[in-house]
């Protein structure tokens, strides 16, 4: 028996101080985007949150293989989680174990910016300028990643432009135009419930798709500063351009503009609708341009699809061409696992990523490629793409990527009440600028 | 009794099974006990806080007390449908001659399909637009004015997130109670029913207080299952709209893992360990009360 509890013993306190070690390992230095000696081929990881079967992971695996070819020994394992709740938490819980991998995906979170605060990512600015690729991305992009104090530790691998699409029969069957200001949507929707249609087609159940719309009218009123005042306690939703967007949501919901049900339908539900001639709009990127404006598209409405961008508002200090164009998730390079080969690799990785991902048909976040028409396209496909071109200095960044989680989480939930006419404008305003006041200051020391 | 040589090795052989529960079990709830004396996002460094996790959660978390009141409504919805749902089919069996093999499996059935899928189900069952099958009954059935959409309507949202775990349960339940219910003696139900008897005091005198203690551990094991409710509400609503379907643990996995607030988050758990162990004393007292009265 004695020897029995000895041998348990020695054991637990191995797997204590094999735990120790796993967990362990400071940060090299985030700004040495050169480390120097011999490239050693092995696998590493990049953890993601992007469609399995999708252009960037594609691209990338081809070009691991392609790289492999003159480096034996190398390989990259794609560890995709494309449900973005779920890559978050992976993700977080990843970070508080020391055990992120040499490549990652973030958004510009304030959580993301403790993590490059620690000196836990290599300075996507310097290795972007070390590898002589900065100048490619287009601004836009970069600026999508970047934390407020402008550092960059993120790389963009899209680049996206958000409209709000529209089926012209149903609105024509309403008797009602593409709308010209924000102000006038409710009584569109009123319009177009009246005949019997739904006006927007809406994924309530992932969150982000209605929290876009909170940000639009303080964007037109404000500028894209007033969400980076608002998380960090600097303005309320109580200014002027909070109460703007808390009316306008509420007006939103009064016009039933969303379908019924709208917070327990999902991403699928909301395209469905929308593609099948139910929603007269759909409020989505680029990304789903294949869906969007090719012969996939149902062909009783493809000749009646258009898109158009966000509206502007009378004294609106955002243009008609500036809205939301963001660059996606992006790709935070690991410091504590950056080496020479990871260097060497994402050098071969992001000189020929632009010309691959552009032959999909996809906007590059970089402007050295001209993106392939797909030969199914309709012509909405290439009137899509060549908005890019004219897009405006400022952009409406998401607020799921910028607010502190737990008022993020809160608002979200605050939205659909506030929408569904659970609360009233009021009772909104008072939670949410409570619940800023409480969490903010932890996030944004 | 057992003689000593045979006690020595019932015990080295419960020893396994005893580690592997304290580091699967104890362990981690300790590790929550001692977390939730501090605030820490995982990644920063930790800071003692002494009992101030507490004093918020008690005293300054609107969503905490709100998801405390759905999960015991929650609770309630989910018991009765388990544990009187079982009852009634299980009773109901004991009488059937032929086809309990079959209503058995039937019952049973829900048991065995993964959460996901009873999650999803549920969704289109519930849905407005497109209609789901339970706003389409209700229309045919001439009671269209109660079609709704169950899951975003904050009045109906927590009993529809309620009902699948209920529904998903009541088979495995009714075939512990239905075994329990043949194990009753034929002689005293006969016994009983040549003094006059009727069903009801047959099932209230004889039954039930045959099938006591395997009652009580049903009701312990649906009471715990149902306080720790988690996956099917999450992946239904997230909580929602709002916090209408919010339940202690759903809110206490936000908390870390949405919020990276793992501090608190094990203040929360500390409490849903705490509310558990209560439930089941409260039970034990009560049943045992009836039982000596």
């Amino acid at each position: 028996m004695n020897k029995l509890f000895r041998a348990a013993a020695v054991a637990a306190v191995a797997a204590l101080a094999l735990t120790a070690c796993a967990g362990g390992g400071a940060a090299s230095d985030p700004s040495n985007v050169s480390p120097t000696g011999e490239i050693k081929p092995r696998e590493i990881s990049w953890l993601l949150s992007r469609p399995a079967d999708g252009a960037v992971i594609n691209i990338m695996k081809k070009l691991a293989d392609d790289y492999a070819e003159d480096h034996p020994g190398f390989a990259l394992n794609l560890i995709t989680t494309p449900d973005r709740p779920s890559y978050i938490q992976k993700l977080e819980t990843l970070a508080a174990a020391n055990k992120l991998p040499e490549l990652f995906d973030t958004d510009a979170t304030p959580f993301a910016q403790e993590l490059a605060k620690q000196g836990k990512m290599v300075d996507a600015d310097k290795l972007l300028k070390s590898l002589n690729v900065y100048d490619d991305y287009r601004p836009g992009a970069l600026d999508y990643q970047r934390f407020d104090d402008g550092s960059l530790y993120m790389i963009p691998f899209q680049f996206e432009l958000e409209f709000i699409w529209y089926n012209k029969a149903l609105m024509e069957k309403a008797g009602v135009s593409v709308p010209k200001s924000l102000d006038d949507i409710p009584a569109m929707c009123t319009a177009l419930r009246n005949a019997g249609i739904t006006p927007i087609a809406i994924d309530g159940q992932d969150q982000w798709p209605l929290e876009r719309y909170v940000a639009y009218q303080p964007f037109r009123e404000a500028g894209p500063d007033f969400v980076q005042k608002l998380k960090k306690g600097e303005a309320s939703f109580s200014d002027e351009a909070g109460q703007k967007t808390v009316n306008w949501m509420a007006d939103l919901g009064k016009a039933k503009c969303f379908q019924e049900g709208f917070s327990a339908q999902g991403y699928s539900d909301a395209q469905n609708q929308f593609t099948s001639g139910q929603a007269a709009m759909y409020n989505i990127g680029t990304w789903e341009l294949p869906s969007l404006a090719t012969d996939k598209l149902n062909p009783d409405v493809r000749d009646d699809i258009d898109f158009f961008t966000l509206p502007t508002t009378e004294g609106s200090v955002t243009s008609a061409n500036e809205f939301v164009s963001p660059s996606g998730i992006g790709m935070a390079v690991n410091s504590k696992t950056y080496d020479p080969l990871v260097s060497d690799f994402l050098k071969f990785a992001l000189e020929k990523y632009p010309a691959e991902y552009a032959a999909t048909g996809a906007l590059s976040p970089t402007t050295n490629v001209q993106t392939a028409i797909p030969a199914n396209a309709t012509p909405l496909y290439k009137k899509a793409l060549e908005t890019a071109d004219t897009l405006g200095g400022k952009q409406a960044m998401p607020w799921d990527t910028q607010l502190d989680p737990t008022t993020n989480g809160r608002l979200q939930q605050e939205l659909v009440l506030l929408v569904q006419g659970n609360i009233t404008p009021e009772q909104f305003t008072k939670t949410m600028d409570d619940a800023i006041k409480q969490n903010a200051p932890k996030f944004f020391k | 009794m057992l003689p000593n040589r045979s006690r020595t090795s019932v015990l080295v052989f419960l020893l396994p099974p005893l580690l592997l529960y304290c580091a699967a079990v104890l362990f981690p709830i300790l590790q929550s006990l001692f977390l939730s004396f501090f605030s820490w996002n995982g990644i920063s460094e930790m800071e003692f806080v002494g009992l101030a996790n507490y004093v918020r959660m008690l005293t300054a978390d609107d969503i905490f007390w709100r998801s405390f009141f759905n999960a015991l409504l929650y609770l309630a919805i989910c018991l009765v449908l388990q544990l009187g749902g079982a009852l009634v089919v299980a009773s109901l069996l004991t009488s059937l001659r032929r086809g309990r093999e079959l209503i058995k499996t039937l019952y049973l059935l829900p048991a065995v399909i993964s959460t996901v899928a009873i999650a999803f189900l549920f969704v289109r069952i519930y849905s407005i637009d497109p209609v789901g099958l339970l706003n389409q009954l209700l229309h045919w059935i001439g009671l269209g004015s109660f079609e709704r959409a169950w899951l975003s309507d904050v009045n109906t949202v927590l009993a529809a997130v309620s009902a699948p775990e209920g529904w998903r349960f009541t088979g495995l339940y009714m075939l512990i109670i239905y075994a329990a219910l043949i194990a009753v003696p034929k002689e005293l139900e006969e016994a009983a029913v040549l003094d006059g008897a009727s069903k009801w005091t047959l099932f209230t005198k004889i039954r039930f207080p045959y099938i006591r203690p395997v009652w009580i551990t049903t009701t312990i094991m649906a009471t715990t299952y149902g306080l720790r409710g988690f996956d099917i509400p999450y992946l239904m609503t997230n909580g929602g709209p709002g916090q209408s379907s919010e339940l202690l643990t759903t809110y206490m996995y936000k908390t870390a893992f949405t919020s990276t607030d793992f501090g608190y988050a094990s203040t929360i758990s500390v409490f849903i360990v705490i509310e558990c162990l209560v439930a089941v004393g409260l039970i034990l007292f009560m049943l045992k009360r009836k039982a000596d009265s």
